[in-house]
């Protein structure tokens, strides 16, 4: 556990249940992250004050001090990203995960695979902003002009008429051209908030990007769905 | 200002009633009182004349020593002054007055008069003879055992305490018949409920009533309604749904059993635990839509985006062409909606359709404007349902019966397409159209949508 090596993702995982807790520490560990497992709230709050890492996997329900108080208490000092595991699904719960500074929550049951994206995308935000203090790098755009006064697109001198959110989306996704980009991490970078299964905001903004794409009669390129990935823009098929 | 029927009316009448009455009441009777203890009463004055007779008996039959024999009989039986006096105001009898006594003659009190209960002495009473009134009158201080008035603190007390004390008693009695005992049959039935779960209701007297304690056990009957309904759904969603989970563990305890290749074993599992895991978080959302009373979030949805949205997600899950999913609905179609919940009905809906369909069959979306409000339809080419099953198909783990094609699915998705559209103020019904089934949403319009 030496924090000089934390730069391929040094992981706290706060979980109680020992079969569960024995899972993620594996299957994280096999994925190249290095992981802490501790199974008390107290312990927990400490170990993240005294480490530097980079994401907190937290349960809800633990021994010694709720996975809520540890969110705010460990508020106070740090804004290394959290995100919350719970079984209890309901919205009321995720609400007050993401009052308290969540980062993102995890309805249980989840997949590794789902485990991992979210992990990864948090990860991948903190990056970006630790880098973008170095000044944004924007692709060259052929033809679409990026507007950051007016939080517009335009092409061929028409606006898309975007609103913020959706001039962020694609903004993010014009940054990443041609790499399909997680919803977890659109979510994350563009919307600011954690993904939930039920959030549909993300696929209506995409459904907006390209309608108003459409209208304003570009097709070069364009949002294509990457079914279980996420979204990507890249050459339209039928451009 | 308070209805025709309200508590208040009733309780303005009572009040203003009773204490019209009690002041009346006080008055009058204290009034009779007052007089009646004023005057002698008509024993007394019998007694008085008695004597007087017997006076004038004496002085007819012995003049003045008859009279001083008389007077010496009468102080032995009275302790008070007695003398007989001519009309000259002079004895009759052989006593002369002393000053005093000169003096109190001038004022002597006739029997009809009253008399007052303020001065000191006893008064002088002067009674004419009876036979000739001429002749003398007897002069006597009127004995204390006829003084009026002698009861006066008891009927005082009486009619300012005993009588208003029993009538409010009688007042508080119609009170709290009129107010609390209905009160009483609320709590009995409360109480009721412990035994018998939410079953019985206040009887049609307590429920009649015009007034506000009528509302009330309307009221009360109304929460035990819903009470019970909401118990009844959650209980019927909790066998149906451990029923449900049955099959899938039985499936997996057989697998269990007999499958000996390890894939194929997983495989089943993975499939299996899929399915109950979407039937728990469907029961639960269900449930969840059930009982939450906060209002979501609403804003302005484009209901040609959404449609993109789902119909591109629907394609790729059914595996359909997308000139199967037709949308006619105009660009101009906004709608005040909570977006997730507006996106599971829509897309509850739109799965039910596509489940439904024949090979080849085409869904369409129309809608129109409404004045407030957008019906929008969405309609299959699926046969349709029975008309007695219309409603049906809304209550939750309820599956049509071979009648249409397709199958899968726990029979949740129109009931939580239902629930969600409710709680954000739009209704969900169906109707045949013919060729299929076709679902029927009102929802409220955006503020920006067209005239």
């Amino acid at each position: 556990m030496n924090p000089a090596t934390h730069c391929a993702g040094h992981i706290l995982a706060i979980e109680d249940d020992p079969v569960l807790g024995a899972y993620v520490h594996e299957q994280l560990g096999r994925s190249g992250f290095q992981v802490t497992w501790c199974q008390n709230g107290k312990d927990g709050l400490a170990l993240a004050r005294g480490e530097g890492f980079d994401v907190v996997l937290m349960d809800i329900l633990l021994p010694g001090m709720n996975g809520l108080d540890v969110l705010q208490h460990l508020r106070e000092h740090s804004a290394t990203p959290v995100i919350l595991m719970s079984a209890l699904g309901a919205e009321a719960d995720r609400i007050s995960g993401f009052r308290r500074g969540a980062d993102d929550y995890l309805p249980k049951p989840f997949s590794v695979d789902e485990l991992q994206v979210r992990v990864e995308a948090i990860l991948r935000r903190v990056a970006l902003e630790r880098r973008r203090s170095q000044g944004p790098v924007r692709p060259e755009s052929d033809d679409l002009q990026f507007d950051d006064l007016h939080f517009d697109v335009t092409f061929a001198g028409r606006a898309a008429g975007l609103t913020r959110s959706e001039f962020r989306l694609l903004d993010t996704l014009n940054r990443h051209a041609d790499e399909v980009l997680s919803k977890a991490f659109l979510y994350q970078h563009a919307l600011q908030r954690g993904y939930a299964q039920h959030d549909r905001s993300l696929d209506m903004h995409v459904s907006q990007i390209r309608r108003k794409l459409k209208a304003a009669g570009y097709q070069a390129r364009q949002v294509r769905t990457v079914w279980g990935k996420g979204y990507v823009l890249s050459p339209g098929e039928d451009a | 200002m308070p209805g025709r029927h309200s508590l208040f009316w009733k309780l303005v009448v009572l009040l203003v009633a009773f204490c019209l009455l009690m002041i009346w009441l006080s008055w009058s009777w204290g009034r009779y009182m007052e007089t009646q203890n004023a005057f002698l009463s008509s024993e007394a004055r019998q007694a008085l004349k008695g004597y007087a007779a017997q006076a004038e008996q004496a002085w007819q039959d012995a003049g003045t020593e008859g009279v001083d024999r008389w007077l010496a009989a009468i102080r032995q039986r009275e302790n008070g002054w007695v003398a007989v006096i001519g009309p000259d105001l002079q004895p009759l009898g052989s006593t002369p007055w002393t000053a005093a006594q000169s003096q109190r003659l001038t004022f002597l009190r006739g029997l009809e008069w009253p008399v007052s209960r303020r001065s000191q002495l006893l008064p002088w009473m002067r009674v004419p003879f009876p036979h000739d009134a001429g002749a003398g009158s007897l002069v006597i201080e009127l004995p204390e055992r006829f003084m009026p008035g002698r009861y006066a603190l008891l009927w005082h007390l009486t009619i300012t305490g005993i009588i208003p004390g029993v009538f409010t008693f009688l007042l508080c009695m119609g009170l709290y018949r009129l107010l609390i005992a209905p009160l009483n049959r609320l709590r009995e039935q409360a109480n009721a409920w412990r035994a018998d779960p939410l079953q019985g209701r206040l009887t049609a007297q307590a429920t009649g009533r015009g007034d506000e304690l009528g509302e009330l056990g309307r009221a009360f009957d109304h929460m035990a309604e819903r009470l019970q309904s909401t118990v009844a759904l959650q209980r019927q969603l909790l066998r149906d749904l451990s029923h449900e989970l049955r099959t899938p563990l039985s499936r997996l305890r057989v697998a269990g059993d007999s499958e000996q290749d390890c894939a194929r074993l997983r495989d089943r599992v993975q499939r299996e635990v899929q399915g109950m895991q979407r039937l728990v978080d469907d029961t639960l959302q269900l449930a969840w839509l059930d009982t939450e009373r906060t209002a979501p979030a609403l804003e302005p949805i484009q209901v040609q985006a959404l449609w993109d949205m789902l119909a591109e997600n629907a394609c790729y899950e059914s595996g359909w062409p997308s000139s199967q999913l037709q949308c006619r609905v105009s660009a101009d179609c906004w709608v005040q909606g909570n977006l997730n919940a507006l996106a599971q009905a829509l897309e509850n809906i739109l799965r039910n359709a596509i489940r439904h369909s024949p090979p080849g069959g085409v869904i369409s979306l129309a809608g129109r404007r409404e004045g407030d409000q957008w019906l929008v339809w969405l309609e299959d080419q699926g046969g349709g349902v029975a008309e007695r099953d219309l409603e049906r198909i809304f209550h939750p783990f309820i599956r049509l019966d071979g009648s249409r094609p397709g199958d899968g699915g726990f029979g949740l998705g129109l009931s939580i397409a239902r629930n969600a559209l409710a709680r954000q103020g739009g209704t969900l019904w169906a109707q045949n159209s013919g060729a299929g089934l076709r679902l029927n949403l009102r929802i409220p319009a955006a503020y920006n949508s067209m005239e």
